[in-house]
């Protein structure tokens, strides 16, 4: 069997380098959507979840908070002066968890400066993970104080404010769309070339004539899927290594567990693919029910909006997007240097879902025809 | 040839359906024989071979083929088996000699065996200049050929031809034909569907397929001396003529 098996994952090799369409697919790609993607996607973002800590506590702090949440930009996390005064250090735990994504913090003496007319700074943190959304919070937040300052003393603005940014503290979007990109790629590229293999090969007769070998229905798959298993990874290298290169994006944690989380993820992903394979009976139909699962990965995978910013029941339909917990990997990896204890869930949650959507789609693809 | 029975079906049967694309055929093919499968297309030709090489599953009906069961064993069959499709099965990007590699080794060949096999069929099927282009450029009857070296690689017991030489000039069907005869001289049986009549002439015995049930079966010879008829060609064309007409 091991025969059959070499020899199907080089046939497949010797197929796609002879396809330049498949070839620039591969390798093109990646590179052309880093570029386009990187440069030229900035986002609108609404109902950043901030956390306030006003040392003030007076009716003039109030007033800028209110300000502040009057609009639909910012939506009301914890109020640190309520309860009793919660150390600064807390927030990095809500950073950490994804509870909240900013924090004003409004030092004790805002009201008797603004009153006496002399400058007062406020303190604005941000989790830079989202550095697209912690850049456009802090604008809002700018616009949102000039306007205050205005209205209160009628002067330019004598507040100041001082940001922080946590995680990435250059708050370089790139360095949130890059992981973005290349998960997207590795999900478009292995679906699209598993589903659509085996697609063409049914079309062609080659299925057939492979069915009646001896070769089993899982070494046929398993033939492909190395295949295009070797192929999506080399392509992440290819995107990441451009990320890292041109973008020049940090790469914090550990190459080998990104690796070896990536595999992970691909048997998700090419299990989709056969799957796909075992319901469609042409390429444009594999091809079209790929692009269709890569957006809809894309769109529920807090790529572009923040998982958390859903309406709920879009929340709970991001859990069946594999993509998802690959994103938070990838992102919890390359920027924060995370460990296989912090990203455990959403390992557990690949390795359940990659293993149901395999063993499905090698039960459905028979050998033997009803 | 002996006497040694190596395809046996009764009462095959295949529903899509409500349809009936094959209908209580039966029939047996002993070894080393050249069976001729005839029929209109569409008559169930290609649904009772795919059947017989463990492809698909029949409705009713039980049958062997090269001793083995084709509802329960399957996979045995496939080791004994040769299949060569209507399709054009090979990958059209890899040369000749890249798809006989390939599917040499799917059928548990080593390199070395499998390179003194090409070189053997290469030879007989004078395929030598062919085997190093790529096969989608190649003339369809150098195709069929290297389709012919692809099934016949690992030295099947039975080979089951789907409308082998569909499409190719007469020259190219009487060499690929007398290469069956060659086979046949072997010891391999061969299972063969045609269009062409002169071709039915050159198998030991036809069987003629009408709307999934078997309606003729003997020697060339015989079904022509039965229906009185001039040649084959009119024999068949007059049988199918009646039953439409039966029918209607």
């Amino acid at each position: 069997m091991f025969r059959a098996y070499s020899a199907l994952i080089r046939k497949e090799f010797i197929q796609v380098s002879r396809d330049r369409n498949m070839l620039r697919l591969i390798f093109l790609m990646p590179v052309v959507q880093l570029l386009v993607l990187g440069y030229a996607v900035n986002l609108d973002v609404k109902k950043i979840s901030l956390d306030v800590y006003d040392f003030n506590r007076s009716q003039t702090s109030r007033e800028l908070v209110d300000a502040m949440k009057a609009g639909d930009y910012f939506i009301p996390g914890e109020e640190g002066q309520t309860k009793e005064r919660r150390p600064l250090w807390h927030l990095a735990d809500r950073f950490q968890d994804g509870s909240a994504q900013m924090a004003v913090i409004i030092p004790e003496d805002f009201s008797e400066r603004l009153t006496r007319g002399e400058n007062v700074t406020i303190g604005l943190m941000a989790d830079g993970t989202d550095a697209n959304s912690a850049r456009i919070g802090l604008g809002y937040t700018a616009q949102i104080v000039d306007r205050y300052a205005w209205k209160h003393t009628g002067l330019s603005p004598p507040i100041g404010i001082r940001s922080a940014f946590l995680y990435n503290p250059e708050t370089e979007s790139v360095y949130y769309m890059v992981p973005g990109i290349v998960a997207t790629l590795l999900t478009m590229v292995t679906i699209m070339l598993t589903s659509m293999a085996i697609v063409r090969e049914r079309e062609m007769g080659t299925l057939e004539q492979l069915m009646v070998t001896p070769i089993s229905g899982f070494v046929l798959l398993m033939g492909k899927i190395t295949t295009f298993a070797i192929l999506g990874l080399l392509e992440m290298v290819i995107a990441l290594a451009v990320g890292v290169l041109w973008f020049g994006i940090p790469f914090v944690g550990s190459p080998l567990l990104l690796l070896a989380l990536a595999v992970l993820f691909l048997i998700s992903t090419l299990g989709m693919g056969m799957f796909f394979s075992t319901i469609t009976s042409s390429q444009q139909q594999a091809m079209f029910l790929a692009f269709f699962s890569t957006i809809f990965a894309m769109l529920t995978s807090g790529f572009f909006t923040p998982i958390s910013n859903m309406p709920q029941w879009m929340q709970y339909i991001t859990y069946l997007n594999p993509m998802r917990y690959f994103m938070t990997i990838m992102r919890g990896i390359l920027m924060k240097g995370a460990g296989i204890a912090d990203l455990a869930p959403d390992i557990i949650a690949l390795a359940v879902y990659g293993s149901v959507i395999f063993s499905l789609s090698v039960i459905r693809f028979k050998k033997r025809t009803e | 040839m002996n006497d040694k029975i190596v395809v046996q079906v009764e009462n095959l049967t295949k529903r899509f359906g409500t349809f009936t694309a094959v209908n209580n055929v039966s029939l047996s093919v002993r070894q080393g024989e050249i069976f001729g499968f005839l029929g209109a297309n569409g008559a169930g030709k290609t649904t009772v071979i795919r059947m017989l090489c463990g492809l698909l599953l029949p409705s009713s009906g039980m049958g062997k083929v090269a001793g083995y069961d084709i509802l329960t064993q399957p996979e045995r069959i496939k080791r004994a088996i040769g299949y060569m499709s209507q399709k054009f099965s090979l990958y059209p990007d890899m040369t000749g000699r890249e798809n006989l590699y390939f599917y040499g080794a799917a059928y548990g060949l080593g390199r070395k065996l499998i390179g003194e096999r090409v070189m053997a069929l290469s030879e007989r099927l004078s395929l030598r200049e062919f085997l190093d282009r790529p096969s989608k450029g190649l003339p369809i009857g150098w195709r069929q050929r290297l389709a012919l070296a692809v099934s016949t690689l690992h030295h099947p017991k039975i080979l089951f031809l789907d409308e082998p030489t569909g499409g190719v000039d007469p020259a190219f069907r009487r060499t690929f034909w007398s290469t069956l005869y060659d086979l046949a001289e072997e010891g391999a049986t061969i299972f063969v569907t045609t269009h062409y009549m002169d071709e039915a002439e050159y198998c030991r015995r036809i069987s003629i397929m009408h709307q999934g049930q078997i309606i003729e079966l003997g020697t060339p010879h015989e079904l022509v001396k039965k229906h009185r008829a001039a040649n084959l060609e009119d024999m068949f064309v007059d049988l199918i003529r009646k039953r439409e007409s039966d029918n209607a």
